[in-house]
């Protein structure tokens, strides 16, 4: 055991513990297609411009929504509970937002009415859970449709602009080397979560919760609290997002973010978290995020039509959970 | 012979657990029927009995999880009534059941310390600390077969290396009480033993151990007394001394 550790390992044997990490499939697939993908920009830059200043910022800047988005998704799978809602939570608080906005009240207050609504929005969800024992999966589809409802009314399906002063703007929007300042709030958000979920009495619940709900109970945990902390986090999460998005884009209409909650959803599975709950990490999430993302650049640099990029998501979600019960089985 | 009335002889110590005249229905059905049970500080005590004689009945109501119809419990000198099981967790009584409570997806360390993990004062955990306590539980309290590093997950473990898991959970949070239905079901001959040993060992440090088993035998090596149930009344409560284990299961079988 120890001579193993000492003894310098071969590429082989860091291959083998890489993929044997919580979150190792992941990793391989990321930089295998990243890898396959860099070198194509390489061997073909004429016609395959991977490598373009301009495509990669627009990977960066494509990124950071859904990651935050699924960052939440996931803590959220990981204490075995769904919420399909997402996509309606992210378009009506960003729209609250640009309403309470227009209507010349400070920004300050529409954009903390907005996080607000968004972790109300998630309690709501998780109370509703706990209490009725209704899986949350058709908790927050009736969710969803909700909200979609009211955004439809109170934007009487017309888009909303929104345009804040200019220091609120560069505060989503600056650029910084490559990338816009918002990939690094992902990075942020994914760090704090990451510290929230494994080195966080409350994160470790989640895993608990998520993977054994009776010998949690048994062990003295409130499994509905916890539930519902995960939802609100959720909820609050959506709402950043949505807030950064509509930022950058200067508006909000009222169809945005529709699908949201199954990218999320794919996102983690990708990333290696559990439909059942109990098992995921914040990388995998992270990274199962950009890999749809990457895959969708590389299709359209590829000059797939749009369709394709559907189809290859698909399989891309298929193939990873395979390998991830591949993996739980070793 | 044995003593069938119940009355508690031992005047000397104060049992740190007295149930009174306990009676238990669910529905219809009698489960208990005015059962009184004891357990004295740093004694082991053998609660047998066939199926359906209120064995697991009686350990839930002392663990928290069931409310007796009738009768009274006395914890540390104190009334008591548990609205949970964590509640008679802080009042010392730790309870492992049959399916041993374990978190599959989580390694060693996690599930030894989960639900009463180490933190700072936000709420983080103290990893290191937690690992190093975990390392000495497994090297030194209770040695696992086949387990080196606390980090194992335990959904990956065998049923008798998960049973010591959950042996090395209860040992290290030092209770007073420690309530164990059917410990050996699960475990090998080897690990029998190993065990009992630390029963034995836990018990001359003062704690108190109850027992629920239907292998008499395992629970002669180490019982000081033996309280014998039968559809849901005490049949017996004798100290081991004087009495044979041929003479025990006379008593359960033979009515």
């Amino acid at each position: 055991m120890l001579e193993s550790i000492l003894k310098k390992p071969t590429a082989a044997e860091l291959y083998m513990r890489l993929r044997r990490g919580r979150a190792g499939n992941i990793i391989v697939l990321f930089v295998v297609v990243q890898a396959l993908a860099i070198l194509c920009g390489i061997v073909f830059p004429g016609n395959f411009r991977y490598l373009d200043q301009g495509n990669i910022q627009l990977m960066l800047k494509a990124i950071p929504s859904l990651a935050i988005t699924a960052l939440g998704v996931n803590l959220l799978m990981i204490a075995g509970e769904f919420d399909l809602s997402v996509g309606a939570t992210f378009t009506f608080t960003a729209l609250v937002m640009a309403k309470i906005f227009n209507a010349h009240m400070p920004l300050g207050i529409a954009v903390l009415a907005a996080l607000a609504l968004g972790a109300a929005i998630g309690f709501l969800n998780g109370l509703i859970v706990v209490k009725t024992n209704v899986p949350s999966f058709i908790v927050t589809l009736g969710s969803m449709w909700f909200w979609r409802g009211i955004i439809l009314i109170i934007s009487q399906a017309v888009t909303e602009s929104f345009y804040p002063s200019a220091f609120f703007t560069q505060l989503f929007t600056l650029n910084v080397g490559p990338m816009q300042i918002q990939f690094l709030w992902a990075l942020l958000i994914a760090m704090l979560c990451w510290f929230f979920l494994e080195r966080h009495k409350v994160g470790n619940f989640f895993f608990g919760v998520g993977g054994n709900r009776n010998a949690a109970s048994a062990l003295g945990v409130n499994v509905g609290r916890v539930k519902i902390i995960a939802f609100v986090i959720t909820g609050f999460l959506t709402a950043f997002a949505g807030i950064m998005s509509t930022v950058r884009i200067n508006s909000i209409s009222p169809i945005q973010g529709e699908g949201l909650e199954l990218q999320a959803i794919a996102a983690c599975v990708i990333g290696g978290t559990a439909l059942m709950g109990g098992r995921g990490t914040i990388l995998g999430a992270f990274l199962g995020a950009a890999l749809m993302f990457t895959i969708q650049d590389i299709l359209l640099l590829l000059q797939a039509p749009g369709f394709y990029l559907r189809m290859f998501v698909g399989i891309v979600i298929v193939i990873a959970a395979a390998l991830n019960e591949m993996l739980k089985k070793e | 012979m044995p003593d069938t009335k119940g009355s508690r002889k031992d005047g000397a110590r104060t049992p740190y657990i007295e149930l009174k005249n306990i009676t238990h229905d669910y529905g219809a059905v009698r489960a208990l029927d005015d059962v009184s049970f004891w357990v004295l500080p740093g004694e082991i005590v053998g609660l047998v009995g066939d199926n359906g004689a209120g064995k697991s009945t009686l350990i839930k109501i002392i663990s928290g999880v069931l409310h007796p119809t009738r009768g009274e419990m006395i914890v540390g000198g104190r009334k008591a009534r548990f609205d949970s099981a964590r509640a008679a967790m802080e009042r010392g009584i730790e309870t492992i059941y049959q399916d041993m409570n374990l978190i599959d997806v989580m390694d060693i360390m996690r599930n030894i310390f989960f639900g009463r993990e180490l933190t700072h004062p936000l709420g983080f955990l103290k990893v290191k600390e937690m690992k190093k306590r975990a390392m000495d539980v497994l090297e030194k309290e209770i040695t696992i077969e086949g387990i080196r590093s606390p980090h194992q997950r335990v959904g990956n473990l065998s049923g008798g290396q998960k049973q010591a898991v959950a042996i090395a959970r209860a040992m290290f949070f030092k209770n007073q009480v420690l309530l164990l239905d059917e410990p050996t079901s699960a475990l090998s001959v080897r690990e029998t033993q190993a065990f009992l040993n630390h029963i034995m060992h836990l018990r001359d440090e003062g704690l108190s151990v109850v027992i629920v088993t239907h292998n008499l035998y395992h629970a002669y090596q180490v019982a000081d007394r033996f309280v014998i149930l039968s559809h849901g009344k005490k049949l017996a409560d004798t100290p081991r001394e004087g009495t044979s284990a041929e003479e025990l299961i006379k008593i359960i079988v033979g009515n």
